[in-house]
């Protein structure tokens, strides 16, 4: 079991100290824990030894409402796995190129690593709620484990973000090529250390896949007109080390669950710069729609005022927080379990926020938990407004972040709401 | 006014189905170029159009719009646009829309499907009434104080590069004006015809995510700063340099309605063309699995089940896809519904699909409507199966393309659900 105390993250590529630590593979790990599935509770981050861990093709997204589906992977015929709902806890992370993302960032078909655990309160779910045991359930041609009742997502990951996090890279055995097409035999290995047990995984690309090499997007016609890659037949690339982005097509024959190399990073060069690209897009992302929390603590004075103390959630790049100082005027509205601002959205979330200042940043000891900052704010306002009370979710933001107004279906519209924009019911997912 | 116009004036908007190719240039799309819709649009009558069953819709009789992709189902060739009116952008709520069986995807100046786009998207739509209202998959008196488009049914849908390479323009850079990474460009759309009207200059954002590609680099903002060509600070002229631009949206401050933010920059032509073919190949990858859609014009039955089936290829694929088809080639049909997907693919759409032998390959004379290749493929089958009727959608594909499975959503199953195969528009959040 993954130990908290050491799921950080040390990348020596990535440009900045993310909210995460090396660590052993969650999967892994997983497959060796006993099954007992596990309900995080409202306003505690759950522990991470009790998620359970899946991989799956990004079929479908609400990203909105911060839900989709996957094409989760078994041993058996991965294309007959029918898509699976999954929400995002209000604290989960999304991860895209090794850097923090929203899930409209992440392209259909991409295939990501899971940490999930059961819906925190199954009669809200935003997706359907299964049994407990449902990731045992082989009924009709479902295979074991690509429906678990663990739909609600603490982390998800693409291959290159679940590689830099748990130390690990693509190693490049033999590639055979016909008409810029072909298959590629390669092992994920740690970077440092032993690399284990390993399995040679056979991975598909063809005359799409990209090839990105410093600030170069290559295509393979141009390493094959380089001589790196031959034309047509065999070549080994060992021991070339690499980070891939995998997606999944259909593959002819009786082949059961092979992937498609998308995108391949040659570099550390390459690397930074998609990471770069991504943390620089989310911290737009963020600064127009609030740093997302839990609050901890609300002490109330009189006429409205109060003073509220948050704990930031985690996963975000340290520019982000480094922009919460004491001292500063801030703002916060509250928001509901899909983020979603509550409150004044049509008029900006600015509007009907309560308005105050900062009055400390504390990093609180120890070890943050997955999902937590472990930054902790404490913002005093003279009009507290509803939305923050403890353990509901709020977004705030110094007052230089820029004051924009979100789009309609990222808030609800005040009085006017229906139920089902607070609560999405899991009504708009096919069943087949 | 919202940016909503009809195309009546199109009457000469036809498309050669020897035209309605990528040219080897990559440069020439597959469409006549033409007068900008938007400007023509204005002037004309509004006449809401509906298309018939089996018949490609004259062109002149869409409405073009243009709006930000916000949510893709891109099983069922649907999704939503947030429609661009002259006010608050933000406020515009997602719009439902769906593709005609024959309607057409165009990314980066090559033919694509939904899953290809990218969320946030700017898009340019051309579309009619559902041809079909109580079996739309979309709503069809959308309810909202914005007038929303009833024309939701798309024959086109493409992005701003595609647009401008398939009429013939280009972005004229004018200035640019930098602070912290960020800032503002100067640009106008302009036409290679002298006569065409003028676009009003446009004030578009751009900052440290934007990618500009350059041949086959793909380069920041920060690389062309420190390459001297564009300020660390301040404003440049940029000389009216040509370039094509990939639009999205972000919110932005200071009460502004609406402004696009640069996602993209293509440089050079050798960028384009490079982008063009990556788009091509993703998306002949995917025909060739998901097979060539068409309509059935005629079936002449036999005896015992024998038949000779007459189609018509739909339009704007790549042309390698077409000349797949030859005379006295093998392949196979099957039925599909309006959402393109495949009847009976539990075991894979060629196991229940109609095999035979292609007797012929027919180029139409004259000019193809928009959504038509032009090409007719005669088809004759020892075993007619269901589906397989005049003015029916179905998928054919020669022997030679790869015989892989499908993903589950991709297709029916065993068509006992009504939904499964008419699937209902209650996905679609209503907005207030």
């Amino acid at each position: 079991m993954a130990r908290n105390s050491s799921f950080i993250v040390l990348c020596s590529w990535l440009l900045a100290v993310c909210a995460f630590a090396a660590n052993e593979e969650p999967k892994t790990k997983n497959q060796a824990q006993v099954a007992v599935p596990f309900r995080p509770e409202a306003g505690k981050f759950p522990a991470l030894e009790n998620a359970h861990s899946y991989r799956g093709e990004l079929v479908f997204v609400d990203h909105a409402n911060r839900r989709g589906s996957l094409r989760i992977q078994g041993v058996g015929s991965f294309r007959r796995n029918e898509p699976h709902p999954f929400a995002l806890l209000p604290y989960g992370m999304v991860r895209y190129h090794g850097a923090p993302a929203d899930l409209r960032d992440i392209p259909l078909g991409t295939m990501m690593h899971v940490l999930a655990y059961l819906p925190p309160d199954p009669k809200n779910s935003a997706v359907p709620v299964l049994p407990i045991n449902n990731k045992e359930n082989t009924a009709g041609f479902r295979d074991r484990g690509t429906a678990p009742a663990e739909n609600h997502i603490l982390l998800l990951e693409d291959e290159p973000s679940y590689d830099l996090r748990t130390g690990k890279a693509w190693k490049l055995g033999e590639v055979v090529l016909q008409n810029h097409a072909g298959l590629m035999v390669a092992t994920r290995e740690p970077t440092q250390g032993s690399p284990g047990q390993t399995t040679d995984e056979t991975m598909t690309f063809d005359a799409s896949t990209r090839v990105w090499r410093g600030r170069e997007c290559l295509g393979i016609e141009d390493l094959i007109a380089e001589g790196t890659w031959p034309a047509e037949g065999k070549k080994s690339l060992s021991p070339q080390v690499v980070q891939l982005g995998l997606t999944w097509k259909p593959t002819a024959g009786s082949v059961f669950n092979r992937f498609h190399i998308a995108d391949i990073w040659i570099d550390d060069a390459a690397m930074q710069r998609a990471t770069q690209r991504q943390t620089k897009a989310y911290e737009a992302f963020i600064r127009s729609r609030w740093m997302p929390a839990w609050i901890d603590a609300v002490e109330y004075g009189k006429f409205g005022r109060a003073t509220v103390t948050v704990t930031l959630f985690g996963g975000m790049p340290p520019a982000l927080y480094a922009d919460f100082k004491k001292g500063i005027p801030a703002m916060m509205n509250g928001v509901e379990q899909t983020l979603k601002h509550t409150e004044g959205g049509t008029a900006g979330p600015s509007q009907m926020s309560a308005r105050g200042v900062i009055l400390d940043v504390t990093k609180v000891h120890g070890e943050a938990p997955i999902g937590s900052s472990g930054i902790q704010i404490r913002f005093e306002t003279d009009l507290i407004t509803e939305g923050l009370r403890p353990t509901r979710v709020v977004r705030l933001r110094p007052a230089d972040w820029p004051d924009v107004h979100v789009p309609r279906e990222e808030y609800i519209n005040g009085g006017s709401a229906r139920m089902d924009e607070r609560f999405p019911t899991p009504a708009i997912f096919p069943k087949y | 006014m919202m940016f909503l116009v009809r195309c009546s004036w199109l009457k000469t908007f036809v498309v050669l189905g020897s035209l309605f190719l990528v040219a080897g240039s990559l440069n020439v799309a597959g469409f006549a170029a033409n007068e900008e819709p938007r400007t023509k649009n204005q002037e004309q009558v509004a006449v809401p159009f509906r298309p018939e069953n089996g018949k490609f819709p004259p062109l002149d009789k869409s409405v073009a719009y243009r709006g930000e992709l916000v949510f893709v189902d891109h099983a069922t060739r649907r999704g939503s646009l947030r429609v661009e009116f002259k006010s608050e952008f933000f406020r515009s709520p997602p719009t439902p829309f769906a593709m005609l069986p024959y309607g057409m995807v165009r990314y980066h100046g090559a033919p694509a499907d939904l899953r290809d786009i990218p969320l946030g998207t700017i898009m340019n739509i051309r579309a009619f009434l559902p041809p079909d209202p109580k079996n739309s998959s979309v709503v069809t008196t959308p309810n909202h104080w914005y007038p929303l488009p009833l024309e939701n049914h798309a024959i086109l849908i493409e992005d701003e590069p595609s647009l401008c390479l398939r009429e013939g323009k280009t972005w004229k850079l004018k200035e640019v004006d930098l602070q912290n990474n960020q800032g503002i460009v100067l640009a106008t759309r302009d036409s290679q015809d002298a006569a065409a009207a003028k676009d009003p200059e446009e004030k578009l954002t751009i900052d440290s995510t934007t990618r500009f590609w350059r041949g086959r680099e793909s380069l920041s903002l920060a690389d062309l700063v420190a390459e001297g060509t564009w300020p660390a600070s301040g404003k440049k002229s940029l000389g009216g340099q040509s370039a094509l631009l990939g639009l999205i949206w972000k919110p932005c401050p200071d009460g502004i309605f609406v402004r696009y933010h640069i996602s993209d920059v293509w440089l050079d032509d050798k960028a384009t063309q490079r982008a063009i073919q990556s788009q091509t190949e993703v998306h002949m990858s995917l025909i060739r699995s998901r097979w060539m859609p068409a309509f059935v014009d005629k079936v002449e039955y036999g005896k015992f089940g024998r038949a000779t089936v007459t189609v018509t290829l739909f339009g704007g694929m790549d042309p390698s896809l077409y000349a797949d088809f030859k005379k006295d080639g093998t392949g196979a049909i099957n039925g599909a519904e309006n959402t393109l997907k495949h009847a009976g693919g539990s075991y894979g759409p060629a196991h229940m699909a109609s095999k035979g032998t292609i007797l012929e390959v027919i180029k139409t004379p004259g000019v193809a409507p928009m959504g038509s290749s032009g090409i007719q493929v005669r088809f004759e089958t020892d075993l007619i199966i269901e589906g397989i009727r005049p003015g029916r959608v179905v998928r054919i594909r020669p022997s030679g393309w790869p015989n892989v499975y499908i993903p589950r959503e991709e297709f029916l199953g065993e068509g006992s659900k009504i939904e499964d195969r008419f699937p209902r528009p209650d996905i679609f959040p209503i907005y207030r």
